[in-house]
């Protein structure tokens, strides 16, 4: 008795729409039949190209004949076009597995004796029990071809060798190279160098800045919740007021204030008998700059944070512990710390996730320099990020950037799994005791 | 006591705001172009020009032609002057956005392909061979001899490339040396006189200073490379393969330069251009080593002071600049070539030069503007033309790219670190060759 379920798939599967036609779903079987037709032509004209397009990249570029330009390929453009083909055969698939499903289960359904929905009906039952994916499916399109699109091309380019001088579009083809990209930029001497070194102040750096600031926001916010503290909100107002201003413009101050002969900061420690530092000249020393005036502009979004979290704190536990015999510092760190570090973690590792990719915070202060020699377009306080902006920038090494793009991406996303994962407050939902 | 370090306190704030407040005009230093007649400039790079052209000037603007343009946001007041009179000359509209030169090339291989690029470009010369390898551009083939016939021979090799006329020469540019007539009533003849006043003027403690350029970027310090025998390419900048930046030549320049540390105890990356021009123009850095962009800003704050003199000779050579060329150029994607043409044939005739001079205050590189009388009784303009005579054209082929960044980073080693010259110069040549050879592929 299972006639009406394997026609239908079979007609479905020779072409869209014929299995609800066969159900007697004109309207559904019709709709069905019309993407068949557009999707095919808009497949037959393109799919070829496409294939050929992401498999060679093109093959004749844009040549000079006769003084006049004739166009070529042009080998970016065309993964573009090709990706957004392929990416519409998955969609064309997709659309074919669901309607042959669609058929199947409405052939059961007649064997079983129930009437095939008409099309109000089916219309009726989308909106009433399949309303989130329908809606969903618009903008899940969208995204495929604005979000997901431009992220599988641009990781694709670290497989090209789509840089400049040599392969640059329209006079000249870009080409596959596989894994030469990262070959080259971990085990080639002239890469690797900077890119371990820069990977390694990364690291040091997201760590140091997301602990200071955190820890400084901290000690803010307990000291200005301490009993006997007057004025709170004056102080408050104060110390969030490094936020508010637009970093672009405090830390182009802050770059002129640091300035090691010119600088306010040094002219002062001058006045006062103090040798000046140079604050963005030396290698270590403008590491230690950018991590001081992170503090300055990172601390108030913590010490906010912390407060909001110290006023959740039951009173009773104060006073429990208390009445229990403990100083202060036990207090703190029996109660407050455990409750703070609990309900904060989340922030904390995207703080850190954030800190890796700080790009402001250096490209405004320090511009990645003191420049270092041996580095490939890098400088000492130059982070991954900053690294990539000039790569593409100024030195459009495409390829590179990419490259070093998808590695960024990976340490970002493990760190962030990982460490997510670990806190408690993933794993219970219930309050620590 | 108190008070006074109260007024210490008010002091320094406002020196800080002071120091942040004048404006953060871009240094256009790699954008350099440039100088009028280079001695050294070859045959072999300019076009050959067949027959005399019976009327060069056969084309005209597309019917509905529109054009956009881009222009560096410090020469606008020329810009939308010469839009203005081209607009009434052809009747075509003329779109202009802000873009620094320097960024103008690399804005145009991402977007030219598709159409959103600006159709005349101003570019320093040295980011020609980029462009044109690439595909990017349209020949100059309409005004061609035109353009060869009324400009420098030297910004007419800028803007060839690989046998063909590209640009439209509009300015030319080199560093000469300002100086403070206040302070020292005759230009210095070479880096020893230097020395010699800096030893009688040096007021480190109160920020006087005889001399500051700025220590860590190549396009100011090629004299220390190039007078003595150094050059960044053989064969006229034509022969990738050939770096003369670590010859004997170039060493000796280089020690030259690690000597002047003893008269300019500041860090290289403590020199910025706001800081350096705030000095110059309250008279206590009585040089500076800059360009002709710098003009309009220190003649306004110095008036009749104000003097510019060849840079100082090195190592008893005379200096040889660095000059650079800004060139207009037509993107090869446009859709009204002839408009583009015309309006950047039109932008860089003889009468937009003058006007460009006017308002800026450029080098022009027409050989009638610079006969001209508003050029020849302009002292500080003819003091770069001076020194222009003595530069060579900053190389055009694509490998000068890879130049930049491994040389900026040499030079403050060699500053900062008393590190040897040599070896400094060969570690950059060997990161140039790599990325040269295609390492970063």
């Amino acid at each position: 008795m299972d006639r009406h379920r394997n026609k239908a798939t079979v007609l479905s599967i020779l072409c869209m729409g014929l299995g609800q036609l066969y159900n007697r779903q004109f309207i559904k079987g019709l709709l069905f039949l019309i993407f068949e037709v557009f999707g095919v032509t808009y497949l037959i004209n393109n799919l070829p190209r496409a294939l050929w397009g992401i498999v060679t990249l093109g093959d004749t570029p844009r040549m000079l004949v006769k003084g006049k330009w004739v166009d070529g390929d042009h080998s970016i453009f065309i993964l573009i076009s090709s990706l957004i083909t392929l990416l519409f055969l998955v969609v064309f698939i997709i659309v074919y597995v669901m309607n042959v499903r669609d058929a199947r289960k409405v052939g059961h359904e007649r064997e079983l004796g129930k009437r095939a929905n008409n099309f109000r009906q089916s219309i009726r039952y989308v909106l009433d029990y399949k309303f989130a994916v329908a809606f969903l499916s618009i903008p899940a399109i969208g995204i495929l071809f604005f979000t997901i699109m431009p992220i599988i091309f641009m990781v694709l380019l670290a497989f090209t060798n789509y840089s400049a001088p040599k392969h640059i579009p329209p006079a000249m083809l870009v080409d596959w190279v596989g894994f030469g990209t990262f070959r080259n930029l971990l085990a080639l001497k002239t890469w690797s160098h900077t890119f371990y070194g820069v990977l390694t102040w990364t690291i040091i750096w997201a760590i140091l800045s997301t602990i200071t600031t955190y820890f400084g926001g901290m000690l803010v916010a307990l000291l200005i919740n301490q009993k006997g503290i007057r004025f709170k909100g004056v102080w408050r107002t104060i110390l969030i007021l490094p936020y508010a201003i637009p970093q672009i413009i405090s830390l182009l101050v802050m770059r002129n204030l640091f300035n090691g002969q010119f600088g306010p900061v040094n002219q002062y420690l001058q006045y006062f008998g103090l040798g000046g530092l140079p604050w963005l000249t030396d290698e270590f020393w403008a590491r230690v700059t950018v991590i001081l005036v992170n503090m300055w502009v990172g601390i108030p979004v913590s010490m906010i944070l912390i407060m909001g979290v110290l006023t959740t704190i039951p009173r009773d536990m104060y006073e429990a512990a208390e009445v229990d015999g403990a100083s202060g510092f036990q207090k703190f760190k029996i109660v407050t710390l455990p409750m703070i570090l609990f309900t904060t973690a989340p922030t904390l590792i995207m703080q850190f996730a954030g800190n890796i990719n700080n790009f402001n915070m250096i490209f405004l202060l320090t511009g990645g320099d003191p420049v270092k020699g041996d580095y490939q377009y890098a400088g000492a306080t130059d982070l991954l990020v900053t690294w990539l902006y000039k790569l593409t920038l100024t030195q459009n090494k495409y390829n590179m950037a990419s490259a070093v793009g998808i590695i960024i991406f990976l340490i970002i996303a493990s760190f962030s799994i990982y460490n997510y994962r670990r806190t408690a407050s993933f794993k219970e939902e219930d309050m620590i005791q | 006591m108190k008070l006074k370090k109260l007024l210490v306190l008010v002091a320094a704030v406002s020196l800080m705001i002071s120091i942040t407040a004048c404006g953060s005009k871009t240094n256009n230093a790699n954008s350099a172009t440039n100088a009028p007649a280079a001695t050294n400039a070859t045959e072999s790079n300019t076009p050959a020009t067949d027959e005399p052209a019976a009327d060069d000037t056969a084309i005209v603007p597309e019917d509905g032609a529109e054009l956009f343009i881009w222009e560096s946001k410090d020469e606008m007041a020329f810009t939308n002057e010469i839009v203005k009179q081209f607009e009434e000359k052809y009747g075509v509209k003329v779109k202009v956005e802000e873009l620094a030169p320097p960024d103008q090339v690399g804005r145009l291989t991402t977007d030219g392909p598709s159409g959103l690029a600006a159709d005349v470009l101003i570019i320093p010369h040295d980011h020609l061979g980029n462009a044109a390898t690439s595909g990017l551009l349209l020949a100059n083939d309409v005004f061609a001899e035109e353009t060869t016939k009324n400009n420098t021979e030297s910004s007419i090799v800028a803007s060839t490339y690989d046998g063909t006329l590209y640009g439209y020469p509009r300015a030319a540019e080199t560093t000469a040396l300002f100086y403070n007539k206040s302070l020292l009533p005759e230009p210095p003849k070479s880096f020893d006189d230097v020395i010699a006043f800096a030893k009688t003027y040096n007021d480190v403690k109160n920020k006087k200073y005889a001399l500051m350029w700025e220590t860590g970027n190549m396009y100011f310090n090629y004299p220390f490379i190039a007078s003595s025998g150094g050059y960044l390419f053989g064969n006229n900048g034509t022969n990738k393969d050939d770096m003369g930046l670590a010859n004997d030549g170039a060493i000796e320049g280089l020690k030259v330069y690690q000597s002047l540390v003893d008269i300019l105890p500041i860090k290289s990356g403590d020199i910025n251009p706001d800081i350096k021009r705030g000095l110059f123009n309250s008279g206590d850095v009585a040089m500076d080593i800059n360009g002709p962009w710098e003009l309009a800003g220190y003649k306004e704050a110095l008036g009749d002071n104000l003097g510019v003199a060849p840079v100082p000779t090195v190592a008893g050579k005379t200096a040889i600049t660095f000059s650079g060329m800004k060139i207009y150029v037509v993107n090869s994607f446009t859709k009204y070539p002839n408009a583009a043409k015309l309006f950047a044939n039109f932008a860089s005739d003889k009468n937009a030069q003058l006007l460009l001079n006017e308002k800026v205050g450029s080098i022009p590189t027409n050989l009638e503007a610079l006969e001209s009388d508003q050029i020849k009784n302009d002292p500080f303009v003819s003091g770069f033309a001076e020194q222009a005579k003595n530069s060579q054209p900053m190389p055009s082929i694509p490998e000068m790219s890879n130049v930049w960044a491994p040389v900026n980073a040499a030079l403050p080693e060699i500053w900062n670190n008393k590190a040897d010259p040599k070896t400094a110069m060969e570690k950059a040549i060997k990161q140039i060759t790599d990325l040269n050879n295609g390492a970063a592929e």
